[in-house]
């Protein structure tokens, strides 16, 4: 026997270079240079008198003062809470209805509801409002149908209480969601010792049930309330037009729209709500601490019983099936049918505006196809590149003895405190300042760059979960059999994460495919991209080809979705 | 192969000292046990070899090479030591094929291809495990899957091979063959091998010594014999089989080596040889196992022992034997019989010679 009593062998040569230190600080440098780099200037402008790209300025707080006398400027900051408030009432009132209603009742077709109730998740706001306009607008389909029928719609889109619905019924889903994985929905023991006690159905959801989510809603609610204030798409369309400005608006339009922009008020302003959303999402933390306790993870316990809603199973099935109609079917259903017609009215026949002309004009237009092909290289090219990254700083992260792990994971995660616009803002003045970077600033890896840094933390989410549940002994093994961090981590972390790392990549993939917000204030000639596309042809009022666009959107985002469920069985949320 | 050096080694997680001070010397080719109950410190141990996790304070060297030295700095990442880990989870990579997951330490030695496929047959087959190549780990059973470690661990010839808990997720009668199998291959590889366990069975069948751990300090070392026999406190003697405890007094001075007169809480007195001079008055700890320990007849008192009068608090059949609870001064004693006893008095007799004598009450979980 030759393995016995033979002599040891020595351990594997280490490579010449060790690998560990450059790969584990160059990422954290990577990272550090992403989310810093559209930060600082944002925050160095705020508090200089004259613009960053000046050759002499002064350090100044009259920026703030001038903010602070800028007239209309606390209408703007009223609007803005109004709109985030009103909007966070909506979803949660929605969502919470939702998750019950879905969750915990024997509606019929509950099961399906909830997957169209989802459909908003994965849309974007601007898609979705798009589609409200074609069905609620001025010359909506149902609009002119009531006109037709009953007189002047009582209804309008174009103020606060409008946009707070269709941003409230956009955001319902992320209320729904973690009201679904509260503990009154997956542990049954509290509500089965209520009903035990005789407590009829209605009591229990309002005594127990409710109150049992109650940690969920209110996590939620803060986190819609910060989605609520950096909405920008829904303020842009339906805002605008009626006089109504929000902080966002008001950034794009005196940043980017304006002919001679005022640098010092705009950066201002955004690093006021910089430090607010900062202040939410801190909120959210703490806040989450406190949920954990309330939410049971991964929805393993068994589903409890579901309630017996009786003679009101049907009314409030018909109820459910009204709203999702109204809300999702409705919308995105005029949505497309408007991409493939001429003209929509309810006074013209359909066979007679049928037409594809509207898909042949952005494809014969380069402008348009481009906008197509861009977004579609942003986001598979991006999508992989930023996978790679996060999967990288997960590794780091979790499974390195790297001395700054933990400040690496802060940083990481700090991107959810900032803004779609305040980021656009941040890389403008970055790569308007760094000499040597002009080449990127009118290509789409601008946009590449800025998305990454946006949804380093939605990607950290997605994949740090999974990598968690490995067992440290399999990485722990490799390292005493001689294989050293860099190793390890490709040879068996790598591996045994790459289901996460699909799921992490169609996040990547759809949130870049519908991102605008960022991208507005970045692109030039030649890097459109879907988004920036369709609010430029919004503003031109070329409906049709807006149609066309969001239905390609549209199409895309549902195939993707439909195919990392059916083939990889990867949940995209929750 | 190395011998092992373990100096002064400590490892502190925040305020728990999970290893505190150990000192060990292992002989090139001995096979020592770390043995004590779970959290013990053990596995810290095992880790702080392994160079997994990275020790407070101490020294520990393998052969000529120092993995680690707190004084002088000196830290040896795991992938440069030379150690064998044998996970008690195992550990197998669970994307790789048996083939695969040995193959994995020779690959990282370049080891050429056609010398790995040889060395991967052999190991296979020395832990009988060679027409399993191609499966994946989950389809194994859990014993197949420890020998899988085992031989991924062996491939690559370690100057020290560790082993934390392999048997202890096995079920009761795969674990008897387990063992069995590995005293037999242990004296085939004649590996220096520290193994853990906290199984006193395990420890005493494999090891050529025991290493008792209690609260992360060694409470004792020795052989096999030594450590049963004569355990050095009531922990070790209460960890290693199942002992009884007697709290008593010595009535008089007693000299080493000679017969102490103890008398109990209730006042009974009773014989026992004391190792060391115990000073009359003191408090002392009684220890008998309980095959020691015999029922006397009704009536007499059999030569070499004390007879004494106990209460009968339990009988329980446990195949073949009784095991009867006793009461005795307060203490709580277990014996085993072939008869249950009749009546609620039953009388006990300890010998002189045998029950092993500490000083002190017998602080000891029970
Ligand atoms: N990573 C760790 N962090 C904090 N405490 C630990 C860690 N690992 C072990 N401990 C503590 O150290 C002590 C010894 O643990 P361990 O060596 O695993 O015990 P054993 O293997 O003997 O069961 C225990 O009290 C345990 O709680
Ligand atoms: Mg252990």
């Amino acid at each position: 026997m030759s393995l016995a009593m033979s002599r040891p062998e020595a351990p594997p040569a280490p490579p010449a270079i060790p690998r560990a230190a450059p790969i584990q600080y160059g990422t954290a440098l990577l990272v550090l240079v992403l989310v810093a780099g559209p930060l600082l200037p944002v925050l160095l402008q705020s508090v200089l008198d004259g613009a960053l790209y000046d050759a002499e300025y002064n350090l100044t707080l009259a920026n703030f003062a001038r903010l602070a006398r800028t007239e209309g400027f606390g209408l703007v900051l009223l609007n803005t809470v109004v709109l985030a408030a009103l909007t966070t009432l909506v979803a949660q009132f929605v969502g919470t209805l939702a998750a019950i209603l879905f969750g915990r009742t024997d509606l019929p077709l509950a099961r399906l509801m909830s997957e169209f109730f989802l459909w908003p998740l994965y849309l974007s706001a601007l898609v979705l409002s798009f589609g409200w306009y074609a069905v609620y607008g001025p010359a909506g389909y149902l609009t002119m149908l009531w006109q037709s029928v009953l007189g002047e719609a009582p209804w309008t889109l174009y103020s606060l209480a409008g946009m707070a619905v269709i941003a409230g019924v956009s955001q319902a889903p992320l209320a729904y969601i973690y009201c679904l994985s509260s503990a009154s929905i997956t542990d049954p023991s509290l509500e089965e010792a209520a009903r035990v006690s005789g407590a009829g159905t209605f009591r229990t959801l309002w005594r127990i049930t409710l109150p049992l989510m109650k940690p969920a809603i209110a996590y939620s609610a803060v986190l819609n309330f910060t989605v609520g204030l950096e909405l920008l798409s829904i303020p842009l369309i339906f805002g605008d037009p009626a006089g109504i400005t929000v902080l966002t608006t008001f950034l794009f339009n005196n940043g980017i729209s304006s002919p001679r922009p005022d640098h010092g008020l705009v950066a201002t302003a955004a690093a006021l709500m910089l430090a607010v959303v900062c202040f939410l999402v801190w909120l959210q933390g703490r806040m989450l601490g406190n949920t954990r306790r309330f939410i049971t993870l991964g929805g393993k316990a068994t589903r409890p019983r579901p309630f017996r809603l009786g003679g009101l199973r049907w009314p409030l099935f018909i109820l459910a099936a009204l709203y999702i109609l109204a809300t999702v079917i409705a919308p995105i259903g005029v949505l497309v049918l408007r991409a493939f017609t001429a003209f929509l009215s309810p006074m013209i026949p359909l066979s007679e505006v049928l037409t594809t002309g509207n898909f042949v004009q952005i494809f014969e237009y380069p402008v348009y196809s481009r906008a197509v092909w861009n977004s579609f290289v942003v986001s598979l090219v991006g999508g992989a590149i930023a996978t790679a990254l996060i999967g990288l700083v997960a590794i780091i992260v979790h499974r390195s003895e790297f001395r700054f792990r933990g400040a690496l994971q802060y940083l990481a995660l700090f991107p959810r405190a900032v803004p779609g616009v305040v980021a656009g803002i941040g890389f403008f003045y970055a790569f308007a300042l760094l000499p040597g970077l002009g080449f990127l600033r009118n290509s789409i890896w601008i946009l590449v760059i800025a998305f990454t840094m946006r949804f380093i933390p939605a990607g950290i989410g997605a994949v740090a979960p999974m990598l968690l549940q490995v067992s440290h002994d399999l990485d722990r093994a490799a390292r005493v059999q001689g294989a050293d961090w860099w190793t390890t981590s490709r040879r068996i972390l790598l591996p045994l994460m790459r289901p996460a790392l699909v799921g992490c990549f169609t996040i990547l993939f759809i949130s870049f495919f519908k991102e605008y917000s960022t991208a507005i204030f970045l692109f030039a000639p030649g890097s459109e991209v879907i988004g920036t596309t369709l609010l430029q042809l919004w503003v031109q009022g070329e409906v049709g080809l807006v149609a066309a666009l969001a239905t390609i959107q549209v199409a895309v985002i549902a195939v993707c979705v439909a195919a990392v469920r059916g083939i990889f069985g990867v949940k995209l949320h929750g | 192969m190395a011998d092992l050096t373990i100096q002064g080694l400590t490892k502190r997680f925040g305020g728990v000292t999970a290893v505190d001070d150990v000192n060990l010397h292992v002989a090139d080719g001995e096979f020592v046990t770390l043995l004590g109950p779970s959290g013990c410190g053990k596995s810290t141990t095992l880790a702080a070899v392994a160079g997994l996790d990275r020790a407070d304070g101490g020294r520990i060297q393998v052969g000529g090479t120092v993995y680690f030295d707190a004084a002088r700095g000196i830290y040896l990442p795991p992938e440069a030591r030379s150690c064998g880990l044998v996970f008690q989870s195992y550990a197998l990579w669970p994307h790789m094929t048996v083939a695969d997951n040995v193959a994995f330490p020779l690959t990282l030695r370049k080891v050429a291809a056609a010398e790995r496929k040889r060395r991967i047959d052999e190991v296979l087959a020395l832990v009988e495990m060679e027409r399993y190549a191609g499966r994946y780990p989950h389809e194994l059973s859990g014993g197949q899957q420890q020998r899988v470690a085992l031989a991924r661990t062996l491939v690559y010839r370690p100057a020290i091979l560790l082993l934390d808990e392999p048997l202890s997720n096995l079920d009761a009668k795969l674990r008897d063959r387990a063992r069995a199998w590995l005293a037999e291959l242990r004296t085939r590889l004649g590996l220096t091998t520290i193994y853990v366990t906290h199984d006193q069975i395990e420890a005493l069948s494999l090891s050529d010594r025991i290493v008792v751990m209690n609260g992360g300090r060694i409470a004792q070392i020795g052989t096999p014999q030594e450590i049963y026999e004569r355990p050095a406190d009531p922990f070790v003697a209460d960890f290693i089989g199942t002992t009884n405890f007697l709290p008593a007094r010595v009535v008089g001075d007693a000299p080493a080596g000679g017969r102490a007169l103890l008398e109990l809480a209730d006042g009974q007195r009773l014989e026992a040889v004391a190792e060391r001079a115990a000073p009359g008055g003191s408090r002392v700890t009684l220890a008998f196992r309980p095959e020691q320990m015999q029922v006397a007849p009704p009536g007499t008192a059999p030569e070499g022992g004390s007879v004494l009068a106990t209460r009968v608090t339990s009988r329980s059949y446990v195949g073949g034997n009784w095991q009867v609870g006793l009461e005795l001064a307060g203490a709580a004693l277990r014996l085993e019989a072939r008869q249950p006893p009749a009546e609620d008095r039953l009388d006990l007799w300890l010998p002189h010679a045998g029950g092993i004598l500490f000083r002190g009450g017998a602080d000891v979980a029970a």
